[in-house]
């Protein structure tokens, strides 16, 4: 997926509400968080698919290290991709994916309709949550 | 009225958390060899992290997002990425330096070895990460931080000779058997010292914590601008005693107990125990500040949620890398070696490491995507390029001066 955007003709896309959007200077690497201002994740890449007069779409958001993993490149970026295939948690193998539909803002982050845990993109959030920070006492009261 | 209350406290609390290990050690060190021919550096960082700290404020009151958030947005993953492994490894450094600086400053006033308090100094700075809400800790370690006056006071009390002392700082000349590569070599740590990267890091990121909105920006340039001054004639003050007492009788400071001995001599025993205060609170809060800004850096490269004003639960990463953070910093310490020698070698490491935040951040700073309407103005671009060129120069200079000077010997 990741060809077309970082090819030298980058993709321009549409946005639904008309504005025309650069994918890679205003989705890649962006925060995207939920309508409660909570960080959910980055834009590790983006889903492309080309309609039949061949325009590229971005048809989903692409999250976690399998999706960061190919932009890195070299061993670093293959060695992410196998440690998230091996180790992966609620979210299973592969990228951690946001439709586009759910986006309702692009700004200084992406926000989504969704919550986080209906996303099930958060599997190493998840694990250290309930397996390290919950044994905690006090993990759940907030700050005095 | 309530408004120029909280203008008042965060232009204290700016004042008292300037000064961190790093500051010590460097103005300490400085002064008692150099008198005031360095005095200068001082001045010249305190203006770099001023343009630059409010730069970083004014991004995350515009935009609401902190810098490394967006570091990584400018430079792509690879670059953001190497920035990311630089920065922290440098901030995880100073960590281990400020928890061997409270060690220290235990042991003076305990005469309990200093390596029986560090697993205690890392545990409690973790508890106060864990349980404290942002604007507390920041305030009680801030005005706690305010008792280093003192240094200012026996600075005053020592009774130098102004015209004398002027003249000297205006006109450097070198001792004898000084060598010009030293020289320069403590005037980067110096300003490594001063433009620590983890305090742009820990500003913006503080902003976003504290909801800065556009309303904000007054009492943040005020802290700013009024506040870190003020912090760096503590620094001023710190190297000016050493000065006054250390460098006629050609001593090098090289413990914190050295250090803090003017205070003593102009003051009494009194004189000690609020430098030691001081000390105390400045590098403990100086901690606080490193051990989230290991958090924050990380986190907010992968875009995990960070802060602390949620529940730990909700940033359950952000607070698991604070965590092995402490524990590898005070495992560090544990291997008894001397705190002092790590933070001189965090602060050069910092210098080093300087273009990685402050270019970033510049360009950052003029883009109306994020900043609308705030962007730049003429006057912080021109002071921001002629800093990022001096920057460059430090950062370039510090690897060869360092082997040259054997780091500094």
């Amino acid at each position: 997926m990741e060809a077309p955007v970082n090819s030298p003709g980058r993709a321009e896309f549409r946005a639904p509400a008309g504005r025309v959007y650069d994918a890679y200077l205003h989705l890649l690497d962006r925060q995207i968080i939920d309508p409660d201002g909570e960080m959910i994740a980055k834009v590790d890449d983006v889903e492309l698919e080309i309609s039949d007069e061949g325009v590229l779409y971005v048809t989903a958001l692409l999250t976690g290290p399998a999706a960061l993993g190919p932009r890195m490149g070299g061993p670093l970026g293959k060695a992410m991709v196998a440690i998230q295939a091996r180790l992966h948690g609620t979210g299973g193998p592969g990228p951690g994916r946001i439709p586009y539909h759910l986006i309702t803002d692009i700004g200084s982050a992406i926000t989504v309709s969704a919550q986080p845990a209906d996303l099930t993109i958060r599997g190493l959030e998840d694990w250290v949550r309930t397996r390290i920070i919950d044994a905690i006492p006090g993990a759940s009261d907030a700050p005095q | 009225m309530r408004r120029f209350f909280a203008i008042t406290l965060g232009i204290l609390t700016a004042i008292g958390g300037f000064v961190d290990i790093g500051d010590l050690v460097a103005n300490a060190l400085v002064g008692s060899r150099y008198g005031f021919a360095l005095a200068w550096v001082v001045p010249v960082g305190v203006i770099g992290i001023c343009l630059y700290a409010e730069m970083c404020g004014r991004v995350a009151a515009a935009s609401g997002r902190a810098v490394f958030d967006l570091i990584r947005e400018r430079l792509g993953p690879r670059w953001g990425l190497g920035n990311l492994t630089a920065s922290f490894l440098v901030t995880a450094l100073t960590l281990a330096a400020e928890i061997g600086g409270v060690a220290l400053a235990l042991e003076l006033a305990s005469s309990v070895n200093y390596l029986l308090w560090i697993p205690m100094v890392g545990f409690l700075v973790w508890l106060v990460i864990w349980r404290v809400r942002f604007e507390r800790m920041e305030q009680v370690f801030g005005l706690g931080g305010l008792a280093l006056i003192v240094f200012a006071v026996a600075f005053w009390q020592l009774g130098p000779d102004w015209g004398q002392l002027i003249h000297n700082a205006t006109h450097p000349t070198l001792e004898p058997g000084e060598g010009r590569a030293t020289y320069f070599y403590y005037a980067i740590a110096l300003f490594g010292a001063a433009m620590t990267p983890y305090e742009v890091f820990f500003f913006s990121s503080g902003g976003v914590e504290e909801h800065w909105s556009a309303e904000d920006f007054a009492v943040m340039r005020s802290n700013v601008f009024i506040g870190f001054p003020l912090g760096g004639l503590l620094s001023l003050a710190i190297m000016g005693v050493a000065a006054l007492v250390f460098f006629p009788a050609g001593v090098q400071v090289e413990t914190l107990g050295q250090m803090a001995l003017p205070t003593a001599l102009a003051l009494g025993k009194i004189g000690l125990a609020v430098a030691l205060l001081g000390i105390f609170a400045a590098t403990f809060g100086a901690a606080l500040e490193t051990g989230l800004s290991a958090g924050y850096t990380v986190a907010q490269y992968f875009g995990w949620q960070w802060g602390k004003f949620v529940r730990p639960l909700q940033a359950a990463r952000f607070h698991l890398v604070i965590l092995l953070s402490l524990i590898a910093g005070v495992m560090l310490m544990l291997t008894t070696v001397d705190p002092i020698k790590v933070t001189e070698y965090s602060i050069v490491f910092s210098a080093i490491a300087l273009p990685l935040t402050y270019l970033p951040i510049l360009v950052i700073a003029n883009d109306p995507d994020y900043m609308g309407e705030k962007v730049n103005g003429r006057f912080a671009n021109l002071f921001g390029t002629v800093y990022l060129v001096l920057i460059l120069v430090v950062s370039a200079a510090a690897i060869p001066l360092m082997i040259a000077t054997k780091a500094g010997q």
